[in-house]
């Protein structure tokens, strides 16, 4: 079925309004600099708009957005080669973050940030979607992989997370 | 702390974070009158440029060796007419596929799943490298191009020597660059250096990709 103009700019607003915290949490996690964030959302935003007439009823909209927005973060290095010398700066001030100041939660919560910060560009999409606690079904949709795939990968990520998480205790 | 717990800290900071944001209702608005983008209107000047460039450069360059195969190819310098010929050619088709990988990198549909996408855009990427290649291959025509018959008759054996050397090593250079600037190179260092510069970021971060979504298919196909 063929959307018309106002109910493609519907479905978009209300895409946005509703589901914003998507495009947030991705763009967050794959950009670190505030400014090329900004860029990244705009990017995700046009990208949404211009195939929202391709949206199927058939997906759950936040399976439709975590494609989007993961595929323009994860390709978003083809836009700029100069993002990357920034990126390189800003993961060492990351690196420099005192956490003897904060408290036991939000220090393991800079620890997590920090933890999939360095993880390469799928697997943080797979932690991502873990974390949100999505089931292995919609994760293995979303990234196109068998849920048996899924499953394994995750217990990779988890058994690193735990070794980094022993390391800071002992 | 339990993975339990720290997924519910990492959630309950997420939630309060996106309690906080506030789309910008005007900015929605202007992408909602945004045209949807053909393939010129999402391309950055530069690659607009390049393109430009290298279509006339094979535009002019084809018209005017056609022109001298037509009427004057008796009286035309062979050795330049052959590496002109040779160097157009090349260019020519470096830039197809530089049209294919611009045209095909557009029209991947970015609403796919995450690994079929990435794998289809880092491809194209790569095919960067069929135009390093190709580019690479015209070395041995610009040794050429100022040859001429008289050196058949007037030049000497140091003169030769010389010639041969820069046309010889160069040859080689460009044989061996076409068959090892590969994929499977990417990791050597002399594959690095040629590409170390950060206009190669997005070719190498392509290779680094694939690699990543190659690692998810052999898991896959083992699991």
């Amino acid at each position: 079925m063929v959307m018309d103009k106002q109910a493609q700019k519907h479905l978009f607003e209300g895409m946005m309004e509703q589901h914003k915290g998507i495009l947030w949490k991705v763009a967050r996690a794959y950009c670190p600099d505030e400014d090329d964030r900004q860029d990244l959302l705009q990017e995700m935003m046009i990208q949404i708009w211009q195939s929202v007439h391709k949206y199927n009823h058939q997906y759950k909209i936040s399976t439709w957005l975590y494609r989007i927005s993961l595929n323009v973060a994860i390709s978003f290095y083809r836009k700029s080669a100069a993002r990357a010398g920034k990126h390189a700066v800003l993961t060492e001030q990351l690196m420099e973050i005192p956490v003897e100041d904060k408290s036991e939660k939000e220090r393991q919560l800079t620890l997590l940030e920090q933890f999939i910060s360095e993880l390469k560009e799928i697997d943080k999409a797979l932690m991502l979607l873990y974390l949100e606690d999505k089931s292995h079904a919609e994760i293995a949709d979303i990234l196109g992989m068998s849920v048996s795939n899924v499953g394994t990968r995750i217990g990779r990520i988890k058994d690193k997370l735990k070794e980094r998480f022993s390391q800071l205790k002992s | 702390m339990n993975e339990l717990e720290l997924k519910k800290l990492w959630q309950a900071t997420q939630d309060k974070l996106e309690e906080s944001l506030v789309v910008n209702k005007k900015h929605t608005e202007d992408i909602t009158r945004m045209k949807v983008h053909n393939l010129v209107g999402s391309m950055k000047p530069v690659k607009i440029f390049t393109l430009l460039v290298g279509l006339l450069w094979v535009g002019i360059g084809g018209i005017a060796l056609s022109s001298v195969y037509v009427n004057s190819f008796s009286g035309a310098n062979k050795f330049f007419l052959f590496s002109a010929s040779i160097q157009v050619l090349l260019t020519a088709m470096a830039v197809f596929v530089y049209l294919y990988q611009l045209i095909t990198i557009y029209q991947v549909d970015i609403t796919d799943p995450i690994i079929r996408t990435q794998e289809k855009l880092a491809s194209l990427k790569m095919s960067t490298l069929w135009i390093t290649r190709l580019l690479f291959l015209q070395l041995p025509v610009w040794t050429t191009f100022w040859w001429n018959e008289t050196m058949l008759t007037d030049w000497n054996i140091g003169q030769w020597a010389v010639a041969l050397f820069f046309t010889g090593s160069f040859s080689v250079i460009a044989i061996w660059l076409w068959f090892n600037l590969t994929y499977e190179n990417r990791n050597k260092k002399w594959f690095q250096r040629i590409f170390s510069g950060k206009e190669w970021t997005p070719l190498l971060k392509s290779m680094e990709l694939l690699a990543q979504v190659e690692d998810y298919k052999g898991q896959h196909a083992g699991a």
